[in-house]
């Protein structure tokens, strides 16, 4: 006789099932039916059942056998360090965030090709770097920076070992640190197509604008104002500043507004 | 002069190529009689089957599970050839080592490293020599394997039959 006619309502359930096994169905109290039911029939009854010994089954884990592992997991345990409680700090005290993956898979192999992958993520205001090794840097490096939460990205798999990959993946992080501060000789030629933002200084919409207004002040028979007073004055001052959030963020309506006051109070003409 | 004739006459339509005798190959593949597979033929009504042979394989997935479960046959996952000739030799050796007692198909269970072999057996041997057999599979697999091999049984008194075909 099955063991399940002497089972108690309340017995420990952990000692039945402790570990992931098959499903017995002398040992589980169940009046379970499983599978396709014969015509005017029921399913079969779990005696000898195999499609309830195919399917994975979750009878050691139930509430209180969890609770039992992790009471036994806990004397293993370490606190959280006390002082790191903000992502803040933790960004702060560990800047490079590394990313490692394990495969674990069925069979009697543990080897994997795909663990060797590691992934770094610096965020660039943690290094060291001013205007111009920021902007070589992020020429250097092309797609792997994102301009939004300003991470920078290195993935490296071109080593057969994941210790390999972690240390080429420094290796290059230092050799661009150290890279953008160099200047090169050949960077000054560095032309307006190349520029990452526009600047309005020498550009042909100061020109523009100093000419309209050397013209203006010709036609009106004032005496000879020089260039840089022009450049200074408050009107010159109002269009740059449209040209250039025109140009960097794009077409707003606040924008496109600000740009409309300043050529109508540069070209004096009262709407 | 008729030939000649023709000759030029075939000249004057660009289009028409002259092919001489080619062969034309056949692609063939090895007979696999796929309405034969798994399934159980005839039906006088009284042959019996269990609910595995009872299902043709089309029924995989919908009425059937799988036999054999790993992770090889995942998405992005090696090792499923490995696993399939290791499940072959399994179900080999147990039909040799329990023959007549098993009541069912073997479902084997792969953890990790650890195979899993659940069989239903019918109560024909004494339980002594059950044992016995149960050890000399377990050690003699694991140590060929290289890896630990569990055999979980379920014995029932004959066999589970589902219908009669």
């Amino acid at each position: 006789p099955p063991r399940t006619e002497r089972m108690a309502v309340d017995q420990d359930w952990t000692s039945v099932y402790p570990t992931a096994a098959a499903f017995k169905p002398a040992s589980v109290p169940l009046p379970i039916r499983m599978g396709y039911p014969v015509k005017r029939g029921v399913p079969p009854s779990k005696e000898g059942n195999l499609e309830l010994i195919k399917i994975p089954n979750f009878l050691h884990l139930t509430p209180p056998a969890i609770k039992k592992h992790c009471a036994a997991l806990k004397d293993f345990c370490t606190e959280w360090p006390s002082a790191l409680d903000s992502d803040e700090k933790c960004e702060q005290h560990f800047p490079i965030e590394t990313e490692t993956t394990d495969y674990v898979s069925a069979g009697t192999s543990i080897r994997n090709p795909k663990a060797r992958v590691v992934t770094l993520r610096v965020k660039l205001s943690k290094l060291n770097l001013d205007e111009h090794a920021k902007k070589k840097l992020i020429k250097l490096v092309g797609e792997r920076y994102c301009k939004d939460t300003d991470i920078l990205t290195i993935t490296t798999d071109r080593c057969p070992l994941r210790r390999q990959n972690y240390d080429y993946g420094i290796h290059l992080l230092t050799v661009l640190y150290h890279e953008s501060w160099k200047t090169e000789m050949w960077e000054s030629e560095k032309s307006e197509e190349d520029m990452e933002e526009y600047i309005w200084e020498n550009s042909r919409s100061q020109k523009n604008a100093l000419d309209t207004l050397l013209r203006i002040k010709a036609s009106e028979n004032v005496s000879n104002v020089t260039e840089e007073e022009l450049l200074a004055s408050d009107l010159v001052n109002d269009y740059r500043n449209s040209v250039i959030a025109l140009k960097n963020e794009g077409e707003t309506e606040n924008n496109m507004s600000r740009y409309k006051e300043s050529v109508k109070k540069l070209l004096n003409v009262k709407a | 002069m008729a030939a000649m004739a023709a000759w030029r006459a075939v000249r004057a339509v660009p289009c028409v190529p002259i092919v001489p005798a080619v062969t034309r190959p056949l692609h063939t593949t090895p007979a696999r009689l796929k309405t034969r597979a798994a399934r159980v033929r005839g039906g006088r009504g009284d042959k019996a089957v269990t609910y595995e042979m009872a299902h043709p394989p089309h029924y995989i997935a919908h009425r059937k599970g799988w036999l054999s479960l790993h992770t090889g046959n995942l998405d992005g996952e090696a090792g499923a050839a490995e696993r399939a000739v290791e499940d072959a030799f399994l179900r080999r050796f147990l039909a040799g080592t329990f023959p007549g007692v098993l009541a069912d198909a073997a479902v084997l269970k792969r953890r990790a490293n650890l195979v899993v072999v659940c069989a239903v057996l019918a109560r024909v041997l004494p339980p002594a020599k059950l044992y016995f057999l149960v050890g000399y599979t377990e050690t003699l697999l694991s140590h060929f394997y290289k890896c630990p091999v569990r055999l979980e049984l379920q014995t029932v008194p004959n066999k589970v039959i589902y219908k009669y075909l």
